[in-house]
């Protein structure tokens, strides 16, 4: 236990040190994110010397909202004990809020600009009309539904982007910590949340294009003629900001009593009660916190990847995230962000075709289809030898008694 | 000495085993108690009802001047009222510090904002190192609680019950598993607590409950067998026959 329990200079007597000082692991990431994104920004296509191609810096990108949402779900998981498997959901959500947005306002501004054409200014209510029909044609309808209402205005949705994970999350967790419902049985409650949201959006007449999901997220309205080499690095940048804040403000709660509280929960909540804490209080502060981070690192994955359909947020997903955490190492935030990265990296590389297959002669291993494989075996090799993950192969480099 | 905490005519069945049977006790502030009995006598069961781990099937206990009814509480809002408790088995937070133990127990806001900005006062501060000298735990403030031997930590759980600052102290066998002059400091520390608080104590060792110097309580099929003196408890043939004797 030497630097992955970040701590504030609370019970500690003597000189009262920096947060920063008492966690080098913190400015340790700090630096080297700043690095990474100052290295990705001079290599781009768009801004620097074009040894990076546009794709490229989009998935980085997006693997940095990866990261934050795992750092999100080490939070509520390795520090708080709640193995939530529908963090995904939140992080759908939060896609699907600014996907609203940006769909609605880059058709409008199409549309406008075709209606001008014409002799007659159009009125508001025939582009409204216009822009229902071209987003919602495709599911056989031309009205625009009611959550749409506002989905041309930029700060209404982005409030959504926190509100509507935000809200999800308090019910859902007040519900089910209420009835003290813990353990493996909340992990299948929160399973059954996101199957069921992720239902929810494969119909049609949800009002957010059923299977079709939301597309041409990457066209920015107001950015139209830029191109994307320099979106992908706006958002690249945008990505590796919120993580560094994402990064912080967990390893500050984490840290001090508030942290020190929600690891006795993780450890044995019975015992807390009886010190007179409101552990239902703790644990719906922690998830809903955790979903709303996770809901923004949605708003900025999404444009990135340029569409969002219910497949995003199947449970499965959801899975992959525990798994990333468990690989990295549960209970240190960089343990969660090396896991992210690291797999999620492996996993493009293998199932976009960039790894040769090995060809053993009798048999052919196609990585495509053997990568679910080789992940399977890692987590259970990882949670057999190494239950402190990577990261915990950072205690060997720092030894030192706490 | 004024009544802090009455319990009367308490019943709790688990699976048809009737574990407290028409129970009533009273102890006052201050007071120090011992409760003996036999395993299975409902002793730990009698501290869950108090505490509010588990609802008595008919019964009633009343709390304080205000005769608050406990049944109504959870256990953490039972906990912020005063009734702090030790249980049988040392449970302190093994991954953490002896000093982040302590400070979690320290009486101060429990609610979820203000634990987040709390910052140790100088008072805490001192009120921790007084904690720990007083459980012989100064020297060990930055270990990990895991390493503490096992009567340390049974002393670690008792400096968390004190930093509560409970109005009753509810302990559940604190000498097991400690050494004769571990014992011993246990007793002062005990008898000390239950000169400004009331304190029951649930012990085997009748060598350990003779040095209380107190009323005693014994327990039998979850309802109350005697209680007097210790003399007087010892002494009477039914004790023997359930208790002593065996």
């Amino acid at each position: 236990m030497a630097m992955d329990i970040p701590r504030r200079s609370t019970a500690r007597t003597g000189t009262r040190r920096s947060f920063l000082h008492e966690n080098p692991s913190v400015l340790w990431f700090m630096g080297l994110l700043g690095l990474f994104t100052v290295v990705v920004t001079v290599l781009s296509e768009g801004v620097g010397l074009g040894v990076m191609p546009t794709n490229l810096i989009k998935i980085l990108g997006m693997t940095l909202c990866l990261c934050l949402i795992a750092i999100a779900m080490d939070v509520v998981w390795g520090y708080c004990g709640i193995l939530s498997l529908g963090h995904f959901a939140f992080f759908g959500l939060g896609g699907y809020a600014i996907g609203m947005w940006l769909m609605y306002a880059r058709t409008e501004i199409n549309i406008r600009d075709n209606l001008e054409r014409g002799t007659i200014p159009p009125t508001e209510a025939e582009v409204s009309e216009a822009v229902a029909a071209q987003i919602f044609g495709v599911v056989g309808s031309s009205e625009l539904p009611l959550i749409w209402t506002f989905a041309g205005s930029l700060p209404f949705q982005l409030a959504m982007v926190v509100l509507v994970p935000g809200l999800l999350a308090l019910v859902f967790g007040w519900l089910a910590f209420r009835s003290r419902v813990t353990g493996v049985y909340l992990s299948i409650l929160t399973q059954a949340m996101t199957l069921a949201l992720s239902l929810y959006l494969f119909q049609n007449d949800t009002g957010l294009r059923g299977n079709n999901g939301l597309s041409g997220l990457q066209n920015i309205p107001g950015a139209l003629d830029v191109p994307q080499s320099i979106i992908s690095i706006w958002f690249f940048w945008a990505s590796a900001f919120m993580l560094g804040v994402g990064y912080l403000f967990f390893a500050w709660i984490v840290s001090g009593k508030f942290g020190s509280v929600i690891r006795a929960i993780r450890d044995n909540e019975a015992r807390v009660r009886f010190l007179g804490y409101n552990v239902e209080g703790y644990k719906l502060f922690v998830f809903t916190i955790t979903a709303i981070v996770s809901g923004i690192a949605g708003a900025l994955y999404y444009p990135q990847a340029g569409i969002i359909n219910p497949a995003e947020i199947a449970p499965i997903a959801s899975i992959y995230l525990a798994v990333w955490v468990a690989i990295g190492g549960r209970g240190r935030l960089y343990g969660a962000v090396i896991g992210a990265g690291f797999v999620s990296l492996l996993s493009s590389w293998l199932t976009g075709g960039g790894a040769p297959n090995i060809d053993l002669g009798v048999f052919r291993i196609v990585w495509t289809e053997w990568w679910l494989v080789l992940l399977g075996l890692g987590f259970v090799l990882v949670t057999l030898f190494f239950p402190k993950g990577i990261g915990g192969l950072f205690d060997y480099l720092v030894r030192k008694q706490p | 000495m004024t009544t802090l905490l009455e319990v009367s005519g308490v019943s709790v069945t688990f699976d048809g085993f009737r574990a407290i049977n028409n129970l009533s006790i009273a102890i006052g502030e201050p007071e120090l108690r011992a409760v003996i009995g036999p395993n299975g006598a409902g002793k730990t069961t009698f501290m869950d009802i108090i505490t509010g781990k588990t609802r008595p099937d008919e019964g009633r206990v009343i709390w304080g001047e205000r005769s608050v009814d406990l049944l109504k509480y959870s256990e953490s809002q039972i906990a912020k009222m005063g009734i702090g408790r030790k249980f049988q088995k040392p449970t302190v937070f093994e991954d953490q510090s002896v000093r982040d133990n302590l400070a979690m127990a320290l009486k101060n806001k429990r609610g979820p904002w203000s634990v987040l900005m709390w910052h140790a006062t100088a008072q805490d501060q001192a009120r921790i190192q007084e904690l720990a000298e007083e459980v012989g735990l100064l020297a060990r403030l930055d270990d990990r609680a895991g390493i503490l031997s096992h009567g340390q930590k049974q002393w670690l759980e008792i400096g968390m019950l004190l930093a509560q600052d409970p109005r009753l102290l509810l302990v559940d066998e604190p000498a097991a598993g400690m050494t004769p002059s571990e014992r011993e400091h246990t007793t002062d520390l005990l008898k000390r607590a239950a000169k400004t608080r009331a304190v029951m104590v649930i012990e085997h060792d009748m060598e350990f409950i003779r040095r209380l110097d107190c009323r005693v309580t014994c327990l039998h099929e979850g309802s109350v067998l005697a209680e007097g003196s210790i003399d007087h408890v010892t002494r009477n043939q039914q004790v023997i026959d359930v208790y002593l004797g065996r």
